[in-house]
């Protein structure tokens, strides 16, 4: 029973990372209708960045975190702004700049730092006991700081003009623009925040994980699997899809080992295609 | 003048949609476009709010020249605008497709233009959570509307606002054009059911063809309005 709750409770932990990256990512596609490759990248480089600021400028980790979003969301508000804006509604350009921006990133952190995985831990360790329950407190404060970073984004999202504005965007791009809403303001804003929250997570997650060059990848194949699974563009679904996703590889780690859990998801999102085509979330709309 | 739209020539790709078009609406009017489809109506819409590209021409709104301001700097500049098909935002509630028209102006000015909005409508603020997409052509139609008048525009742009609906909901949309008009607002309207959008309009152009073939008051078009409704 001890073990149930406490994979329980890592797989909530999970699935609050992957909600607060898979909420970027289909902030991306619901409001740019950009596939961004690179959104893995982003992850990357906010470990990376949060390791740098705690290593060679001594900063605490906490703001190390702080930094790193930052700068990852400086860096996504540029590259919209000065590259993707260009092409925005090309969708084979803006696969092949997110692409190439990835590629890009995971390179350059190659040749910076190599090949191994830095010495680059959480600051705090142990494990809370309570009854019938054990949890790393690492998996805590991660799950803590993602549940803020995901309540917020909702406030954002759905109680300002801001959030209205991206909805609207998102919805019907010509038509928003004709109620004065401006997308050359707004795509950078929404694609900054988005790779702001990837960085994010890579700085608190990557300490606890693994920190590498390439480990970008998983992350992106998770985040297009949630957004799928979840249908294409819905925040909601992102969040309880990034929960689900996050309870089933827990649950399918401990009870199948670990290489079945990936194919428990895949078999999950199989079911899902079959079933219902458009994902949990996924929107019908009555023409007239 | 309200609006001035001189020689204005709009193309997309190789097919010309507006040849030479000129029109003026004066502050406090209601003018309508008449046509059948493809006459071009749309389209002149659509390059007066900036959707469309015009190929030559000037479109001065104001007293300024705003040819080369971009769609959403022509929305805050002071228009309004309504398009064909209604095109509400599915995904979002009633009360955020309204306030998406008002979007930075302030808390104050939202409310008061839900308020007013409201009191017009007592529908938005019964469906106000509800999605949309999920309302009746006529519901959608007003939600439209009152997205499109809640900014309180100098001009509302209207394209076909009566396309598809049953009469009730022709009658409840041309009280609130009255109410728009009773306030001064200045109103560019198509639509292909002339006969209601005539009990509206002060002037009108018909047109065919992507040009202007007749324009006049409302007596003086009726003929020809009505019989372009046929075609």
């Amino acid at each position: 029973m001890e073990g149930i709750v406490a994979t329980g409770l890592i797989g909530i932990s999970l699935g609050a990372q992957y909600a607060l990256l898979a909420l970027g990512f289909t902030l991306i596609f619901g409001i740019l209708g950009v596939v961004n490759f690179a959104h893995g990248g982003f992850y990357v480089l906010g470990g990376y960045l949060a390791y740098s600021a705690v290593t060679y400028l001594g900063l605490p980790y906490a703001l190390a975190v702080i930094a790193a979003a930052l700068g990852t969301t400086a860096l996504g508000y540029l590259f919209e702004r000065f590259v993707l804006d260009h092409v925005i509604d090309d969708h084979l350009a803006t696969l092949m700049l997110t692409l190439g921006l990835y590629l890009m990133m995971s390179s350059g952190l190659l040749v910076i730092f190599g090949p191994q995985s830095p010495a680059f831990s959480f600051p705090l360790t142990g494990v809370l006991r309570g009854h019938g329950f054990y949890v790393p407190i690492e998996n805590l404060v991660v799950l803590a700081v993602c549940l803020v970073g995901i309540l917020s984004i909702y406030a954002l999202i759905y109680y300002t003009d801001f959030g209205r504005a991206l909805r609207a965007l998102a919805d019907d791009r010509s038509v928003a623009t004709a109620q004065g809403l401006r997308p050359k303001l707004l795509f950078p804003t929404a694609f900054a925040l988005a790779t702001g929250l990837a960085g994010l997570t890579g700085a608190l997650v990557t300490p606890i994980l693994s920190l590498a060059p390439h480990v970008g990848d998983p992350v992106l194949a998770t985040s297009f699997l949630i957004v799928i699974l979840g249908g294409l563009g819905s925040i909601g679904g992102a969040t309880v899809a990034a929960f689900l996703v996050g309870m089933v590889e827990a649950f399918s780690a401990v009870y199948l080992g670990g290489s079945k859990g990936a194919l428990a998801l895949f078999v999950l999102v199989l079911i899902m295609l079959v079933v219902r085509p458009s994902g949990l979330f996924g929107h019908r709309v009555r023409g007239a | 003048m309200m609006l001035a739209v001189q020689n204005l020539e709009v193309r997309y790709g190789g097919i010309t949609a507006l040849r030479g078009v000129s029109i003026e609406v004066a502050e406090g009017e209601t003018v309508l476009l008449v046509g059948a489809n493809g006459a071009g109506k749309s389209s002149l819409i659509n390059a007066v709010i900036g959707l469309a590209g015009a190929a030559r021409g000037t479109v001065r709104f104001a007293g300024r020249d705003i040819s080369a301001l971009a769609c959403d700097g022509r929305a805050r500049a002071g228009m309004g605008y309504s398009p064909e098909g209604r095109r509400v935002f599915p995904t979002m509630s009633v009360a955020d497709n309204v306030l998406s028209g008002a979007c930075g102006r302030g808390r104050a000015a939202q409310r008061e233009a839900w308020d007013w909005l409201c009191g017009l409508f007592p529908m938005l603020r019964e469906r106000a959570a509800q999605p949309a997409g999920q309302l009746s052509g006529g519901q959608q139609q007003i939600v439209a509307l009152a997205r499109a008048m809640s900014s309180f525009p100098k001009l509302l742009l209207l394209d076909e606002p009566f396309l598809g609906l049953a009469p009730v909901w022709i009658a409840r949309i041309s009280e609130a054009i009255r109410h728009m008009q009773a306030r001064g607002t200045t109103i560019l309207m198509t639509e292909q059911m002339a006969r209601p959008a005539l009990k509206l309009a002060t002037r009108g152009y018909v047109m065919r063809g992507g040009e202007i073939r007749r324009s006049g008051s409302v007596a003086e078009i009726r003929d020809v309005a009505l019989a372009e409704e046929y075609l």
